[in-house]
C-alpha cells in the first residue's frame, strides 16, 4: 500500500474506477467460459456487477439492458435479512418480488467481499471490513414449471413460471453447500445444466472477490472508499449535466399493450383495447421523477414488471436519450425517482407472472422515450417495434421433443437525422437469431423466407426501419407453435409529422388454402400439420418529419431497393405527381 | 542471396533484408505511397540494393505485407458488388444477427451493407442440411440473372445459397454462367471461399471477398510488374491474415485473406523474436498512431480465430487472434461532462496528427502529453525527420488542464495514466478470455509507441517482464523473413463423431487433403520442408460454438481416419473441454462440424544477429533530461542511444533509450538488461 493518502487524485480515481469495470468484465468473461448452458455461453444471457460496502452498484458489466441495476435489490435484501454472514459465504436468489432479479429464470448469486486491515494483517484474527459485493445474473435455460423453458407467457401465476428460491446461503470458506444446489437440480428438466451455471456463477463472484481485494490491497482501502464516491458522483454529474439541457417541466406520455386474446379484440378488431402504460416525466434542474400514474391493473399473464425490470427499463432510456455513456452505478440510480402504483402492471403485487415481462418492459421503454420527445424533439426517435417477438416451435423428432425458441427483431425508429435501422432488435434486449443452417439441421423445420417487408417502416422525412417476415415450414407431425408478442393490435407511433409503422402478425399458410391470422401474439398450443407455414411478421417502425419532406433522391434509393413500394412512393411521398420536385 | 520484407504501413514502408551469405541485417525506411502502395514498395527494393550493393539477380525472396485490404474496407471503397442467393433469403445480409451494435447509443448504426439491395438477386434452388437439392437449380432463374446483371454490369459478384457448404454445385453452375457472361467481372462462390456453415457469416465473408477483390487484383498486378521492372526475378509472396505466406495466384482467389496482413507479420516477427529470446508465452503489444494490436501467443503459437469482423462484419477465414483498441499516440484526450479524463478512441491521425508535430492539429493527444513529460525527445521526432512543436503541444494539453481545473504537468501525466490502463484493459482482455493468467506472460513491446507505454501497461497488468526488440518500428517486415508458406483447407462435415460416420469422414479429409497436396506441389519452393497438419472443430450436440482438436498424424499421413481415430478425438475434445471451460460431459453426443488441413512450406529461420557484450552504459549515454513518471513526478534522467548498447549491459529505471523508430521509458522500478540479440528484457517491481 504505496498511497495512503485518502482523498486520491482525480486520474487516480478514474484508474480504480477503469479497474473495477474491468474485474466486471472479467467476471463476465469466467462466467461465459465455465457456464454450460448455451443461453449464457453463447448468447450472454448474464450480467455481472461489483458493489460497495453501502450496496450501491459502483461497476457492471451488462450485456443486455434488462440486467443494469437489476442486482441492486439482490444485495438490499442480503443486508435487509437474517442469515449471518461471515467471510467466504455466497448466497443465492431468484425470486423477482425478493431481489431475484427480473423473472424466475434469472439466478443472481452474490459474495461479500471482506478486507483485513493493517491493523489486523493479512492473516490476522477477525473478519476484516466488509468492503463491497461481487454479484452476478445468468438466465438459466429451465428452472421448473408447468412448461420447458419455464419461460410460458400464459400462465396466471408466479407458481406456475417455476422454482421460487428465497435468498439462501450457496457456499461458505469450506466450499458450496450442496443441499440448495441439489434442491434446484432436482427441479429442472436439465439438471446437468443447472449444476455447471451455478457452478460457473459461483466460479464467476469468487473471482470478483479476488480481484475487488487486489485492488483494495494495492490503493488502500480508504482511498478505495473515497474513489468509489468520486466515481458515484461523476455519473451523478454527468447526468446532471445531460438534463441542464431538458427544459424543467413535466412530460406526460401514454401508450397501450395489445389485448389478450379474450378481451374480444382478436386481430386488432375495433373493441376492447389493452392495458395503458403512462408516465410523467418531471425534470427539475439535476432531478428526474418518474411517476406511472395512470397505469393500468397487472395482468393475468406473465407481462407483469416487477421493480428491478422496471428499474432497468427506465435508466436504459434515460442514458440513450440523455447521455449514453453515463457509466451505470449507483450515483447514477440516486438521481432517478420512480413512483409506480401498486397492483399496476408496472407494479404487481405478488404472485403475479411475469415472466414474459420484457413486451411491457419495451411498451415502458416507448413511454418514456415519448415523454422525453416532447422535451428534446430534437433528439428522441420515432417509435421502435418496441416488442420481443418470441417464438416456439415444438414437436417430435427422430430423437425425441424438441423445442426450438427463436426471437425475431423488427425495424428501429426514425432517427430525427437519419432513417430506422431495418431488422434490429432494440431497448431492453439484443439477442441474436438462430442460423438457418443450424436450426434446419437440428429441427424438422425449413425456413422458406428470411426477408424484410417493403413499406413496413413508417413513412417520413427519416423513414422508419422495416420489419422482418419469416417464413417457417413444418415438415414433421404433431409440432405446436407458442409466442408471445406485441404491437399487432397497436403500431409504433411516428414523430413529427412521420407515420406509424406496419403491426406485426403470426399467419398460418399465407397464400394457401386455409390462410388463417392467428388471434394476436400471446399464444400457446397451436397445432401444426406436416407441411404447414407459419408466417413470422414483426412489426416496422415509426417515421420522423413529414413524408413530403424527404429528399427524393433517398425515396427513389428505397425504390429501387426495394424498401417501398412505388405505391408507396407515388401515395406517401408524391414521387411521380406532377409537384415531385425531383421529376425532370 | 538477398532475402526481402516490406511491410507497408499507413506512414512508412519498411524494408529488411537478410544477406544469407553473411547472415547481415539490413534495413531501410521511406515514407508510404499512399495512392499506390507498390510505388513505395519498388522504390524500397531499389533502395535496399543499393545499400546492399547486391544485382536485383541476387534476391531469392521477396515477402510483402499490406493493407490494400483493410483500407479497402475501412474507405468503402471497394467493387460495386453484386450478390446472387436463394429465393425467399435476400435479406440474410442485411439482417444478419438482427443485433444493434451500442447498447445505448441510438444514433449507432449496424455496419452498411456492402451490396445495395438492388443488385441482390436471387434464383429458385434449396438444398437442405444434408445436402439434397430440394428445389432444382431454376435455369429459367439463372438465365434471367445473368442478363440482368450483363446490364447492371458490377465489378464483383458473389454467389451464396444456402447449405453450400453441403454441395456447392448449383453455387458452381452460376459462378460458370456468370464468368462466361461477365469476363471482366471478379466472381466467387461462398463455399469456395469459406465452406463452412452458418450463412450470414460465410455470405459476409464472400461478399467481402468479392468487394475487395479487383482493388486487390489490380494492387499485385501493379505490384508484380513494377517489382519485374526492378530486375529482382522473383515473384512476391503476400502474409495472409492467419500469419502464413500466400501466392499471388492464392491472394487473387482469396483476398479476403489479407485483411490482417500487416499486422499478423508482426505478431509472427515477435514470436520469433522473443523464442531466440528464451519466452514461448507472449502477448504482443503493437501501438501506433490510431491504435494498438495485442494477440496472445502461446508455447510459440499466436492464437487462431474465425469469428473475426472487419467493421462489423463478420470475416470467417483464419486470422490471427489480433484485438484492436483504438488507443494510440493520436488518440485525443478530452474532460467528460462529468468532469472525467478520456483518451481516444477519437485520433488526431498522422493529418493533422498531434499538436506537437507542428502541422495545424490543436487536439490534445497522447504523444503531446509525451513531449511535455520528456518522455519523447523535446527537439525531434524520427531521429531528426520532423522538428517538436513543444509550444503547440502545451497550448493543446492545456486545453483539458483547464476542464480538470489541473497543471499542465498533472494534465500531461493524466493522458499517460489513462492511455496505459486502457491498453492494459485490452491486454486483459486477450489472456482471460483466452482462460490465461497474463502473470506468466511477457509483454513483447513494438510499434511507434509500444516501448514507451509498454511498462506501465505490464505494471497494471501484473506482467513482470517487458521485452523490446532491437528494432521495434520495423518488426513486422523481420515477420516476413521468418514466416512459412501456408494455406488452411477447411471443410464443413457435420457429422457425429462416430466410427460409423468413417466413410462419410474420410471423403471430406481425402478431398481436403488432395487439395492441401496439390497446393503444396504449386507452391512449395523447391526442396523445401513441407508438412500438412489438421485439426476437428467438435462440439457437443446441439452446442453452438466449437473446440478445435488437433487431427492424430496418422489420419492426416494416411487421408484416412481408421479404427479407433475418431474415439480417439472424442476423447481428446472431453479433454479439451475440460481445460477450457472446467468440465466435460461424458456421455454425451458429440459433433465434429469443420475438419481443417493447414499445408506449410517452411522458410529457414535466420538466427538474429547477436550484439557485441560490454557492460558500461555509459558508453551509450547520450544526455540526461527531466522525465515525468506516474509514481514520482519529474526526475532527472539518463538518455541512451540504442545502437551503443552493449549486451550483458544493465540499465537501471529511471532511464529512456532512444532509436530513430521508437523510444523506451523504463520507469524508476524497473531494470533493463540487454541480451545477446540487443533486445532489452525489462524487469518491472510489482506493487
Amino acid at each position: 500500500m504505496r498511497n495512503q493518502t485518502h482523498t486520491p487524485d482525480p486520474i487516480t480515481v478514474q484508474v480504480i474506477g477503469a479497474s473495477l469495470v474491468t474485474i466486471a468484465e472479467e467476471m463476465g468473461a469466467v462466467l461465459r467460459r465455465a457456464s454450460y448452458s448455451t443461453n449464457i455461453k453463447e448468447r450472454s444471457d448474464c450480467s455481472t456487477a461489483l458493489f460497495d460496502a453501502q450496496g450501491k452498484l459502483v461497476a457492471q458489466a451488462e450485456n443486455m439492458p434488462i440486467h443494469m441495476g437489476s442486482m441492486t435489490g439482490l444485495i438490499d435484501a442480503l443486508r435487509a435479512s437474517e442469515l449471518s454472514v461471515r467471510p467466504g459465504d455466497v448466497f443465492l436468489t431468484n425470486d423477482p418480488y425478493r431481489g431475484g432479479g427480473t423473472h424466475l429464470p434469472d439466478l443472481t448469486m452474490v459474495k461479500p467481499v471482506y478486507v483485513r486491515g493493517e491493523a489486523e494483517g493479512p492473516d490476522g484474527e477477525g473478519d476484516g471490513e466488509l468492503v463491497g459485493y461481487s454479484a452476478n445474473i445468468a438466465h438459466h435455460s429451465d428452472i421448473g414449471g408447468r412448461v420447458p423453458g419455464s419461460n410460458a407467457g400464459d400462465s396466471d401465476s408466479l407458481f406456475q413460471e417455476g422454482l421460487r428460491i428465497p435468498l439462501v446461503r450457496f457456499a461458505t470458506a469450506d466450499g458450496v453447500e450442496q443441499a440448495p444446489l441439489a434442491f434446484v437440480e432436482l427441479n429442472s428438466r436439465l439438471p446437468h445444466e443447472r449444476r455447471g451455471d451455478m457452478l460457473a456463477q459461483l466460479a464467476s463472484v469468487e473471482v470478483g472477490e479476488r480481484q475487488l481485494r487486489e485492488v483494495h490491497r494495492r490503493y488502500g482501502t480508504k482511498t478505495v472508499h473515497a474513489a468509489t464516491a468520486h466515481l458515484l458522483d461523476h455519473s451523478a454529474k454527468r447526468l446532471a449535466a445531460a438534463l441542464h439541457e431538458v427544459p424543467d417541466g413535466t412530460y406526460r406520455f401514454s401508450d397501450l399493450m395489445d389485448p389478450a386474446p379474450d378481451d374480444g379484440a382478436a386481430t386488432g378488431a375495433d373493441s376492447g383495447s389493452g392495458t395503458r402504460i403512462e408516465v410523467a416525466v418531471t425534470v427539475d434542474g439535476d432531478r428526474v421523477a418518474l411517476d406511472f400514474a395512470g397505469t393500468g391493473p397487472q395482468a393475468p399473464v406473465g407481462i407483469n414488471v416487477v421493480r428491478p425490470a422496471l428499474e432497468a427499463t427506465v435508466y436504459y432510456a434515460l442514458k440513450a436519450v440523455l447521455d449514453p455513456g453515463i457509466p451505470p452505478n449507483g450515483g447514477f440510480f440516486d438521481a432517478v425517482g420512480i413512483t409506480a402504483p401498486e397492483g399496476s402492471i408496472v407494479n404487481p403485487r405478488e404472485p403475479a407472472p411475469v415472466t414474459a415481462r420484457t413486451d411491457t418492459c419495451q411498451r415502458v421503454a416507448d413511454v418514456v422515450l415519448g415523454a422525453l420527445a416532447a422535451a428534446l424533439p430534437d433528439r428522441v426517435p420515432a417509435a421502435s417495434h418496441s416488442t420481443v417477438t418470441y417464438v416456439t416451435f415444438s414437436g417430435e423428432h427422430e430423437d425425441g421433443f424438441f423445442v426450438y425458441p427463436e426471437v425475431v427483431a423488427g425495424g428501429g425508429g426514425a432517427r430525427t437525422t437519419k432513417d430506422g435501422m431495418d431488422a434490429v432488435q432494440v431497448h431492453i434486449t439484443n439477442s441474436s437469431n438462430l442460423p438457418i443452417e443450424a436450426l434446419e439441421q437440428e429441427y424438422p423445420l425449413l425456413v422458406d423466407t428470411y426477408e424484410l417487408i417493403p413499406d413496413s417502416g413508417g413513412a417520413g422525412t427519416h423513414r422508419g426501419g422495416l420489419g422482418v417476415r419469416r417464413d417457417v415450414r413444418v415438415l414433421g407431425d404433431g409440432a405446436e407453435f407458442s409466442a408471445h408478442a406485441d404491437r399487432q393490435a397497436t403500431r409504433p407511433w411516428g414523430l413529427s409529422g412521420g407515420l406509424d409503422g406496419s403491426p406485426g402478425r403470426f399467419v398460418v399458410n399465407p397464400g394457401r388454402d386455409g390462410e388463417r391470422q392467428l388471434p394476436g401474439g400471446r399464444l400457446s398450443g397451436v397445432r401444426l400439420r406436416r407441411g404447414d407455414v407459419l408466417r413470422v411478421e414483426s412489426p416496422g417502425s415509426g417515421g420522423f418529419g413529414e413524408p413530403a419532406a424527404r429528399d427524393p433522391e433517398q425515396v427513389r434509393e428505397d425504390l429501387r431497393n426495394e424498401r417501398i413500394t412505388a405505391r408507396a412512393a407515388h401515395d406517401l411521398y408524391g414521387l411521380g405527381r406532377a409537384s415531385d420536385p425531383g421529376r425532370q | 542471396m538477398l532475402r526481402i520484407g516490406i511491410d507497408v504501413g499507413g506512414t512508412f514502408t519498411d524494408v529488411t533484408a537478410l544477406d544469407t551469405a553473411d547472415g547481415r541485417f539490413h534495413i531501410h525506411k521511406l515514407p508510404s505511397t499512399t495512392e499506390d502502395q507498390s510505388v513505395a514498395v519498388a522504390e524500397g527494393v531499389r533502395a535496399i540494393l543499393r545499400r546492399t550493393g547486391a544485382a536485383p539477380g541476387d534476391v531469392g525472396y521477396l515477402g510483402h505485407g499490406t493493407t490494400v485490404a483493410t483500407n479497402t474496407v475501412l474507405e468503402s471503397d471497394g467493387a460495386r458488388t453484386a450478390l446472387v442467393t436463394t429465393a425467399g433469403l435476400r435479406d440474410v445480409l442485411e439482417i444478419g444477427r438482427q443485433q444493434r451494435p451500442d447498447l445505448y447509443d441510438l444514433d449507432a448504426d449496424k455496419a452498411p451493407g456492402l451490396v445495395p439491395r438492388s443488385l441482390v438477386h436471387t434464383v429458385a434452388e434449396r438444398m437442405t442440411a444434408q445436402g439434397t437439392a430440394l428445389v432444382p437449380l431454376s435455369e429459367e432463374d439463372a438465365d434471367a440473372v445473368v442478363d440482368r446483371l450483363r446490364t447492371a454490369d458490377p465489378e464483383a459478384v458473389a454467389v451464396c445459397f444456402l447449405h453450400s457448404y453441403r454441395d456447392d454445385a448449383h453455387e458452381r453452375e452460376v459462378v460458370e454462367r456468370l464468368r462466361a457472361a461477365l469476363p471482366e467481372a471478379y466472381v466467387c462462390a461462398s463455399a469456395d471461399v469459406a465452406p463452412v456453415f452458418r450463412e450470414f457469416e460465410r455470405f459476409s465473408t464472400a461478399v467481402v471477398n468479392a468487394y475487395v477483390g479487383p482493388r486487390i487484383n489490380r494492387y499485385m498486378s501493379r505490384l508484380a510488374e513494377r517489382i519485374k521492372a526492378t530486375g529482382v526475378p522473383v515473384r512476391p509472396k503476400v502474409i495472409g491474415s492467419s500469419g502464413g505466406m500466400m501466392s499471388l495466384e492464392s491472394v487473387a482467389r482469396y483476398p479476403v485473406s489479407t485483411l490482417l496482413s500487416g499486422p499478423s507479420a508482426g505478431v509472427v516477427a515477435a514470436s520469433h523474436v522473443a523464442g531466440q529470446a528464451g519466452f514461448g508465452n507472449l502477448i504482443t503489444f503493437d501501438m501506433g498512431g490510431t491504435s494498438t494490436d495485442v494477440c496472445l501467443v502461446r508455447d510459440g503459437q499466436a492464437l487462431v480465430s474465425t469469428q473475426r469482423r472487419i467493421n462489423g462484419r463478420p470475416v470467417r477465414t483464419p486470422s490471427l487472434d489480433i484485438h484492436t483498441v483504438g488507443a494510440g499516440g493520436g488518440s485525443i484526450a478530452r474532460v467528460d461532462p462529468g468532469g472525467a479524463l478520456e483518451v481516444g478512441p477519437a485520433s488526431a491521425g498522422s493529418q493533422p496528427g498531434p499538436a506537437a508535430y507542428g502541422r495545424g492539429g490543436d487536439q490534445p493527444t497522447v504523444t503531446d502529453a509525451n513531449v511535455l513529460r520528456g518522455r519523447l525527445n523535446p527537439q525531434y521526432f524520427l531521429g531528426g525527420a520532423l522538428a517538436v512543436d513543444h509550444e503547440a503541444a502545451g497550448r493543446a494539453v492545456d486545453r483539458v488542464a483547464e476542464a480538470m481545473a489541473a497543471g499542465r504537468e498533472m494534465a500531461a501525466r493524466g493522458i499517460g495514466r489513462i492511455a496505459s490502463v486502457n491498453m492494459a484493459g485490452a491486454v486483459r482482455k486477450v489472456s482471460v478470455e483466452a482462460g490465461e493468467d497474463p502473470r506468466g506472460y511477457v509483454l513483447v513491446a513494438f510499434g511507434g509507441a509500444g516501448p514507451l507505454h509498454a511498462v506501465e501497461v505490464a505494471r497494471e497488468v501484473g506482467m513482470s517482464t517487458v521485452v523490446v526488440p532491437p528494432n521495434p518500428g520495423t518488426l513486422c517486415a523481420l515477420g516476413l523473413l521468418v514466416t512459412d508458406i501456408r494455406a488452411e483447407f477447411a471443410r464443413a462435415v457435420l457429422a457425429q463423431a462416430d466410427e460409423r460416420n468413417a466413410e462419410k469422414l474420410d471423403e471430406v479429409l481425402r478431398e481436403a487433403h488432395d487439395s492441401a497436396r496439390g497446393w503444396l506441389a504449386a507452391e512449395a519452393p523447391p526442396g523445401a520442408e513441407t508438412r500438412v497438419t489438421g485439426e476437428a472443430r467438435m462440439r457437443y450436440a446441439r452446442q453452438n460454438f466449437e473446440l478445435s482438436v488437433p487431427l492424430p498424424e496418422r489420419v492426416i499421413d494416411t487421408a484416412r481416419f481408421g479404427s479407433g481415430a475418431v474415439a480417439e478425438m472424442v476423447a481428446s475434445f472431453h479433454e479439451q473441454h475440460t481445460k477450457s471451460y472446467g468440465y466435460a460431459h461424458a456421455d454425451a453426443r458429440v459433433q465434429i462440424v469443420e475438419i481443417q488441413l493447414t499445408a506449410a512450406a517452411v522458410v529457414d529461420k535466420p538466427d538474429l544477429p547477436s550484439v557485441e557484450a560490454g557492460s558500461d552504459p555509459d558508453e551509450a549515454l547520450v544526455g540526461r533530461r527531466e522525465v515525468d513518471f506516474d509514481e514520482t513526478g519529474p526526475l532527472d534522467t539518463p538518455v541512451y542511444e540504442r545502437a551503443g548498447l552493449r549486451a550483458g549491459t544493465e540499465l537501471p529505471g529511471p532511464a529512456i533509450v532512444e532509436q530513430l523508430d521508437t523510444t523506451t521509458v523504463i520507469t524508476p522500478d524497473a531494470t533493463a538488461l540487454v541480451d545477446a540479440y540487443g533486445n532489452l528484457i525489462i524487469e518491472v517491481e510489482q506493487r
